[in-house]
């Protein structure tokens, strides 16, 4: 649960997801489920040429399973804050 | 310092790594090293100020066998989620 | 609870039932249908699905019909602009005419795939990813 609160914190920023076939999407986090399925709108695909498929589409769905990176706005993230999240869930096994 | 006695599960070792720099092999030809700052059950990582190498191999037009140069590429992100389901090992110390 | 409903599947899905939507599939490819429906698997119901193949500046669709598919093999699901469909400079050509090329396309990358897996592991011990499915 403790990657999925990040992510919510991050709603409505700017990230960047990298996917298992290299396909890599920036747009604004809309939502994010349970399982990591991410929602972004106003998509931008690097490599554009590569991907005509994706010159059509403005805001995408992306299940949590396909993706291999997030890369996180990091002046929205407080490492300390995190650190101590983890510690303790760590502890507390029982909310994983 | 003994690292061992703190250990009594295999996750303890990641626990120790917080705030550290670590080094992960991930699938898909790639390794990472980044500083540590959050993980899950499923080794789902958040990591910062990573360098990322991903393993090229230079394959001439047409070639289907023998040997290719592999080489390497360096990426740097600043602050990265890593999928726990990509990850192959997670070593203390970066490389 | 209220305010988790923007946190499901559901929630984010919800705006796109009944519109024409672009399914990626784990396999490669590339489907184009209006959503029906869907559930917290990402299960989708899709109708008149075309199956969309690209070759260089061209495409091309084979008709498909109605689907159920199965959450897991869906890599991602897109909302298509309409008014940017039309800006897309690329020409419809008939499915067979395309489809060789397409084939070959596929072919030739599977092969430069595999050598390059194969030099990977024997010189950097990387393994060869798990066959079908991971293809996409």
């Amino acid at each position: 649960m403790l990657i999925f609160s990040v992510f919510k914190t991050l709603t409505d920023q700017q990230v960047t997801v990298e996917l298992k076939n290299d396909l890599s999407i920036t747009g604004v986090l809309k939502s994010v489920d349970q399982f990591l399925n991410i929602r972004l709108d106003n998509i931008q695909v690097l490599d554009a040429a590569r991907h005509p498929h994706m010159m059509a589409v403005k805001n995408c769905f992306i299940r949590g399973s396909v993706v291999r990176y997030v890369q996180l706005p990091a002046e929205h993230v407080d490492t300390q804050l995190l650190e101590d999240a983890t510690r303790r869930e760590a502890a507390n096994p029982s909310k994983r | 310092m003994d690292i061992a006695s703190g250990i009594q599960e295999p996750f303890d070792l990641i626990r120790l790594s917080l705030s550290e720099r670590v080094f992960v092999k991930l699938r898909g030809d790639r390794e990472l090293s980044g500083v540590l700052h959050a993980y899950d059950g499923h080794m789902n990582l958040i990591l910062s100020d990573v360098e990322e190498t991903i393993m090229i191999v230079d394959l001439p037009e047409g070639q289907t066998e023998g040997t290719g140069a592999v080489s390497m590429a360096k990426r740097k992100s600043e602050m990265l989620f890593v999928r726990g389901d990509g990850v192959i090992l997670v070593a203390p110390g970066g490389r | 609870m209220d305010s988790l409903i923007p946190f499901t599947t559901s929630g984010s899905l919800v705006d796109c039932v009944d519109r024409k939507m672009l399914v990626i599939l784990r396999d490669g490819r590339k489907l184009q249908g209006v959503l029906r429906s869907y559930d917290q698997f990402a299960n989708l119901v899709l109708e008149d699905t075309v199956e969309r193949i690209y070759h260089k500046n061209a495409f091309a669709d084979f008709p498909r019909g109605l689907f159920l598919i199965r959450g897991e093999n869906v890599v991602l699901l897109g909302e298509i602009d309409l008014d940017k469909e039309d800006e897309v400079p690329l020409r419809q050509v008939d499915y067979p005419t395309l489809e060789p090329y397409h084939r070959a396309e596929i072919e030739a990358k599977k092969e430069r795939d595999e050598v390059k897996a194969q030099i990977l592991f024997d010189e950097q011990g990387y393994s060869k990813e798990g066959g079908e499915g991971d293809g996409y």
